[in-house]
């Protein structure tokens, strides 16, 4: 581990991550014309980000009675780091992993149980009542989704004998997890939604209670605020796209390429959730993330590890 | 070196944010600071190879911090820390208390003789601990787990608002605490409770 | 990074849980006091399993356990939190002198 081989990697992710929400951002508003009827204008969505995040950062930043300032202005600053760790457990290309770790699903893990102390941080700061309602809401989902989330990647790590991201992606060789475990996706990038509070799980944020726990945050701490939200959706995509549809493993192309097709084949679909499907009450979330995706995902796991002895034999 | 210099870096960070904790003002960045802490915990404990371990510790106190500060806010009289406060009892005795433990237990580490036997590198401790937790260590597990689960039906059952006859909030009480209304005959409200019965 | 600054260092975070679960009055600070002193006790079991025992994995399962330990005390301590406060409206020690109830 030498100094070089650091800046390398931070450089790599710092990079994979700026594209990755760049990318996000753009196929977000295409969508959200296309949803619309407007005309799409791609060429224009390239620079609308770029625009929008401009003009958020020079607006006056406004304040609360009282607020948490030093926890208001960490929280935005965590959620981006945590997930520029769980991008950074992620393997690029066989050999291009910044985060080498024997067990690199528990620190995505790791990084993605935190994101609740992110996220009830940027709520209770402001002092104010809506943005904590939504501080609250988002404990009571990130508890619900935390759980199938693990169960579904360790039923994932099972075939690859190794909490390790490379050896999984190379135990896909003859057959993607996607196929093998047909529940581990669906439940993934459920679980993944709701890591993102993004789409119907935007409960921490939802209309009803006119923007939540990013109600009170204006300017710079609100650009990075939703640059890091869309940072964890590619994160969990990237995830998704190493552990179950078989990372950089393809014919043709190189291996990053295929790893970037596949998490943008993985992106497209949670983006779009937010355009085509309502938010959910947080009282049904709770109860369906309970009393369905969890055993759904213990069958998972049981699944995956019959599959594994009936191999091993 | 470097492995020194961040060891003694965290161990002075989880130290700090220990003694932090009680004395924040503001009761969310108390329960904050012992996550502080936790982390800095786990973090080391990834320095001595242990990453399943120290990960593992990171990803529980997440959640068990951020469950603490609801608790704070609800169970506390000044969960944000507006007006400055200190709840202490015996402080002295507390103080004379932790030191001489930590003088005891770093007697106990500074002069008692260990026997030296380094983890040899090139295993992998996540593998050798799994094969232990379904090998040997089998019974070890699946007592830990039935206690959890204790642990989860009990904690529901003693904070449940639903009481067995009903919700806390509808003055759930046994049957036998009721008595027949005062008029008796064919009233169709039936029994009044004795404590604190509907008007 | 050796045992004896390892275990100094976790004797000092116990010593911190210690002053904090006898002097704190609320139940919750208590309770913070106690998952000190067991984060120390962690700390010094995986000191001890990485240079005295030699990689065995039975350190790292005594490990498991303290971390099962925490979370059935944590669990436990916030119910019992409720249940007190429901009966007696007590959220501070100095509340409650009996045991009956």
């Amino acid at each position: 581990m030498n100094a070089l081989g650091v800046v390398i990697a931070v450089v790599t992710v710092a990079f994979v991550a700026a594209a990755g929400v760049y990318v996000t951002a753009w196929i977000d508003l295409v969508l959200a014309r296309a949803v619309a009827g407007l005309e799409m204008r791609p060429l224009d969505a390239l620079i609308a980000p770029l625009r929008w995040a401009a003009a958020t950062a020079l607006k006056a930043r406004s304040t609360t009675e009282r607020p948490d300032a030093e926890a208001w202005a960490l929280a935005p600053a965590l959620l981006a780091a945590l997930a520029a760790v769980g991008l950074a457990a992620v393997p690029l290309a066989p050999g291009l992993l910044a985060a080498d770790v024997a067990n690199g699903i528990v620190l995505f893990g790791a990084a993605m149980a935190l994101v609740v102390v992110a996220v009830f941080l940027q709520g209770w700061s402001p002092n104010s009542p809506l943005p904590m309602i939504g501080g609250y809401r988002f404990i009571a989902q990130g508890l619900s989704y935390e759980i199938p989330l693990a169960v579904v990647l360790i039923a994932a790590a099972l075939p690859a004998r190794s909490l390790a991201i490379a050896p999984i992606v190379t135990s896909q060789e003859h057959l993607w997890n996607v196929v093998r475990q047909p529940l581990g996706l669906p439940l993934y990038l459920m679980a993944g939604l709701g890591l993102a509070f993004w789409g119907p799980l935007a409960l921490p944020e939802g209309q009803d209670l006119a923007g939540g726990s990013s109600l009170e945050t204006s300017g710079v701490s609100l650009v990075l605020w939703r640059a890091a939200q869309l940072l964890v959706l590619v994160a969990v995509a990237a995830m998704g796209a190493a552990v179950f549809l078989g990372g950089w493993l393809g014919p043709l192309l190189p291996g990053a390429a295929w790893m970037i097709l596949k998490t943008v084949f993985l992106l497209v679909p949670l983006i779009a959730t937010r355009h085509f499907v309502a938010r959910v009450p947080t009282e049904r979330y709770v109860i369906v993330s309970w009393a369905i995706l969890i055993p759904l995902s213990l069958l998972d796991v049981f699944a995956a590890g019959i599959q594994a002895l009936v191999a091993a034999r | 070196m470097i492995l020194n210099i961040t060891f003694w870096a965290f161990s002075a960070l989880a130290v700090f944010s220990g003694w932090r904790v009680f004395r924040a003002d503001s009761m969310v960045r108390a329960a904050y600071w012992l996550l502080v802490s936790f982390a800095a915990v786990g973090i080391i404990l990834v320095l001595l190879k242990a990453e399943f371990l120290g990960l593992i510790l990171i990803l529980m106190m997440g959640g068990e911090m951020t469950i603490m500060a609801v608790f704070m806010v609800a169970f506390m009289m000044n969960p944000a820390g507006l007006n400055p406060m200190t709840m202490v009892h015996r402080h002295r005795i507390a103080i004379v208390a932790g030191v001489v433990s930590f003088l005891a237990i770093a007697a106990l580490g500074l002069f008692a003789r260990f026997p030296v036997a380094r983890a040899p590198v090139g295993v992998d401790p996540t593998r050798r601990l799994g094969v232990e937790l379904l090998g040997d260590s089998m019974l070890v597990f699946q007592s830990a787990g039935v206690t959890l689960l204790a642990a989860m039906i009990a904690a529901i059952a003693i904070s449940s608002a639903r009481g067995r006859y009903g919700d806390a909030d509808e003055g759930s009480v046994e049957p036998t605490q009721l008595v027949p209304a005062a008029d008796a005959g064919e009233t169709a409200e039936g029994t009044q409770p004795i404590v604190g019965g509907r008007q | 990074m050796t045992l004896q600054a390892l275990v100094f260092v976790a004797a000092a975070i116990f010593g911190i849980g210690v002053y904090g679960a006898l002097s704190q009055q609320s139940f919750v600070m208590i309770m913070m006091g106690l998952e000190l002193m067991l984060n120390g006790t962690i700390l010094a079991g995986g000191a001890m399993w990485a240079l005295t025992t030699g990689g065995s994995p039975k350190g790292q399962m005594l490990v498991v356990v303290l971390m099962t330990v925490m979370a059935v005390e944590a669990a436990m301590g916030f119910a019992l939190v409720i249940g007190i406060y429901r009966v007696r409206k007590a959220d501070i020690t100095e509340k409650i002198k009996r045991l009956k109830g």
